[in-house]
């Protein structure tokens, strides 16, 4: 199994800015939180057997260093039921004249979250006061009303449960408006996974300059970081 | 940056001693002090001496024998003892040569000189500067300072100071607003431990500073005006270790500033100045003020009041004359999240056995007009907070006072009747509620001089006293704040 470390030189190694989902997934995964079960494959015909062992439905994304906005450029196909769907799902996309004209590293065929709230989690390297620790809810919550909660890293579990406390919408997470409730205890175990002492941010603080876990999932039960973003640090001349 | 900064004691542990020589000189040296005419040193001097510095003064001058009184020497090296602290008011090019002439025998130097990292051709300069005083052995404030006020040590550059030593120390990185806090701090009972301008900090930055005050046994609590601390990290390991140890107060200018990062991210985004300050604030304890007049009101509220770890400062009582003011500082009490909770029934009865006259209100907030106030020349007043206290036990009480209402209708004895039943109260209940004074004037010059007469007693008794209720209320949501962090964050 390739180390944090290792995925991260091998990005840097292909000139990479930023880590892609695979390994920013396989990174989240290393440090303990959960991700879907996935698998990478090439394209559309290798596909089929590739996804077999699979729990059905998946979702496919497609991965490209060119397309920043997967969903926009047609990338994402969700809620495929078995391989020929995700077969033709990828035959469809490759076609796609944005996914054409971009260099395709593959495509990740991954099972669908158990259903909940959307949450974001994100990182940050500060220049002053080094790693940050964000967390929000998903949608219009982070991106208009920009509910958001920060703390300095490392974090401790109560400034993980005072986070939630302090967010506007803090409520919704408790189950208003007839939703189910999300679990507290899995957003604060992914808090400190990601924000504590022995979390990502704190362990890779020289390589990560900026980090979205967008959407987090987050069911009665379980939080699943079902999309990752890593950007990498300008690397230090050496 | 500078490299090679040599840092004060690691863990803080010997900060108190390793500052002493800066707080409370033996030795003091003036450079940029004039033999013909008053120049920004030889106001220093003047300053010193008529605050009773009580240790030896040093003119530096390099031709003149004498200088306002005192015998001067060519440079520090030629004094008769060793230099404890060094004000240096010259020009920026000839800074660095006055410190390596003291060869090592400066333990601090405060340089006023503008000149140096603030501007971008001062930046190497200041570079030098500092490398000279470390390789000198020599510790630098500023540049680019306005100065000291230490009572302790009988320095200061704030006219008319108080001599008086006090407990809340102080960290500003402008010099101007470092003289508005100790000038208007002092006028509402502000007393200060010390107060430090820190200018470019090229040497001695806050991060140091609050590793002194927090060892500091004179200080009890910390205010710091910041602008920009580069060494964020250090700032923030340095106040979460603390522990909350003691209390500190935050002005921090420019949170607003829009973070000129090119973000890649939600997250980056979304980050800025405000973020990371309201961060620090909630992981350490420290209180963010919004102004400088918040600033002074909740340094003096911690001057004065115990907190308390284990019961937060929640359930407040309202107690004076005014009903719209009772009315309107409730509503402004709540939204700052402290509640001002009906009495139980325990508390309704014994004031209702007071017989109190009509118009009095006998639930919270109470609301008592003078009619009710000047009974028994204000002995009343002690009835009503003794049944407060036996019943209800608020976590703090505010004494509210329209001394205008008072004027012409009571005798002046009965509003400082009033205040001596609460603090009798007090004694009377020690620890059950912190208690702060509200003194409303009208701005009347006759008010206005009870009125500093009256916050001179209660200063003495301890109390914090205040321009309105809603002062009181951003000084008390703070202490909430702290006592919170205190109990829910620090591990016993």
């Amino acid at each position: 199994m390739t180390t944090p470390q290792d995925a991260i030189s091998a990005a840097r190694k292909d000139g990479r800015s930023a880590l892609d989902e695979a390994t920013g997934k396989q990174l989240l995964e290393t440090f303990g939180v959960t991700v879907p079960q996935s698998i990478v494959t090439k394209d559309a015909d290798s596909a089929a057997k590739d996804a077999g062992g699979l729990k059905f439905p998946v979702v496919v994304k497609v991965m490209s260093q060119d397309i920043l906005h997967k969903s926009d450029a047609g990338g994402v196909k969700v809620g495929l039921q078995n391989a020929d769907e995700v077969k033709d799902a990828i035959a469809t996309m490759a076609a796609l004249p944005a996914i054409k004209k971009a260099t395709v590293d593959g495509y990740l065929v991954e099972e669908m979250a158990p259903a909940g709230q959307e949450l974001v989690v994100g990182g940050l390297k500060d220049p002053q006061f080094g790693p940050l620790v964000m967390v929000g809810l998903g949608g219009i919550f982070v991106e208009v009303l920009k509910d958001v909660a920060f703390r300095i890293c490392p974090i401790e579990e109560i400034d993980a449960r005072e986070m939630l406390a302090e967010l506007k919408g803090a409520a919704l997470l408790k189950g208003a408006r007839g939703q189910k409730p999300a679990s507290e205890d899995a957003i604060v175990d992914v808090l400190m996974k990601v924000g504590g002492d022995n979390g990502l941010l704190m362990q890779l603080e020289d390589d990560i300059a900026e980090a979205d876990i967008n959407p987090l999932i987050v069911s009665e039960t379980s939080a699943v970081a079902v999309d990752a973003r890593f950007i990498l640090t300008e690397q230090k001349s050496s | 940056m500078t490299k090679n900064v040599k840092t004060s004691p690691a863990s803080g542990q010997d900060a108190a001693a390793y500052y002493q020589p800066l707080f409370a000189p033996k030795t003091v040296a003036i450079v940029g002090a004039s033999s013909t005419k008053e120049i920004i040193g030889n106001t220093f001097l003047r300053r010193i001496k008529d605050y009773g510095f009580k240790g030896d003064i040093y003119p530096i001058h390099p031709k003149a024998d004498e200088i306002d009184g005192y015998k001067a020497y060519p440079s520090v090296a030629d004094t008769p003892k060793p230099v404890d602290y060094c004000y240096i008011a010259v020009g920026a090019a000839r800074v660095a040569d006055v410190i390596a002439s003291s060869k090592g025998r400066m333990k601090f130097a405060h340089v006023i000189s503008s000149g140096f990292g603030e501007v971008s051709e001062g930046v190497e300069l200041q570079n030098q500067l500092v490398q000279t005083a470390h390789d000198n052995n020599c510790r630098v404030i500023g540049p680019n300072s306005l100065g000291l006020y230490s009572p302790r040590g009988g320095i200061t550059f704030v006219e008319e100071s108080s001599k008086e030593l006090g407990p809340v120390g102080v960290i500003s990185q402008s010099g101007g607003l470092g003289t508005d806090i100790v000038a208007r701090g002092q006028r509402r009972g502000v007393k200060f431990s010390g107060l430090v301008s820190v200018g470019n900090c090229a040497d001695i930055g806050p991060t140091e500073l609050l590793e002194f005050y927090l060892d500091d046994p004179q200080t009890k609590v910390i205010g710091a005006y910041l602008e920009q601390v580069d060494e964020g990290r250090k700032f923030f390991e340095t106040l979460k270790a603390s522990q909350g140890k003691k209390p500190v107060v935050i002005l921090k200018g420019g949170r607003t500033a829009q973070g000129s990062r090119a973000a890649a991210s939600h997250t980056g985004a979304l980050a800025g100045n405000e973020q990371v300050w309201l961060a620090l604030s909630k992981q350490t304890g420290c209180i963010l003020a919004d102004t400088l007049d918040d600033f002074l009101d909740i340094l003096l509220a911690f001057q004065n009041l115990e907190p308390r770890d284990d019961r937060p400062s929640d359930r407040i009582a309202l107690f004076g004359n005014g009903g719209g003011t009772s009315v309107l500082a409730s509503d402004f009490y709540a939204r700052l999240g402290l509640s001002i909770p009906p009495f139980d029934t325990k508390t309704v009865d014994a004031l209702r056995e007071l017989n109190l006259p009509p118009g009095t209100s006998i639930d919270n907030p109470i609301d008592a007009p003078v009619g009710t106030l000047r009974q028994d020349d204000g002995a009343i007043a002690e009835k009503i907070m003794d049944a407060m206290y036996a019943y209800s036990k608020p976590d703090a009480l505010v004494m509210h006072l329209n001394m205008a209402a008072f004027r012409g209708r009571t005798p002046p004895s009965v509003m400082e009747n009033l205040l001596k039943a609460a603090f009798r109260i007090q004694k009377r209940y020690p620890g059950q509620a912190h208690f702060l004074l509200a003194l409303r004037s009208e701005g009347d010059p006759e008010t206005e001089e009870i009125k500093r007469r009256f916050r001179q007693i209660a200063l003495e008794a301890s109390v914090p006293v205040y321009d309105e209720l809603s002062n009181a209320a951003v000084a008390l949501a703070a202490v909430k704040f702290y006592e919170t962090f205190k109990r829910d964050h620090v591990k016993a």
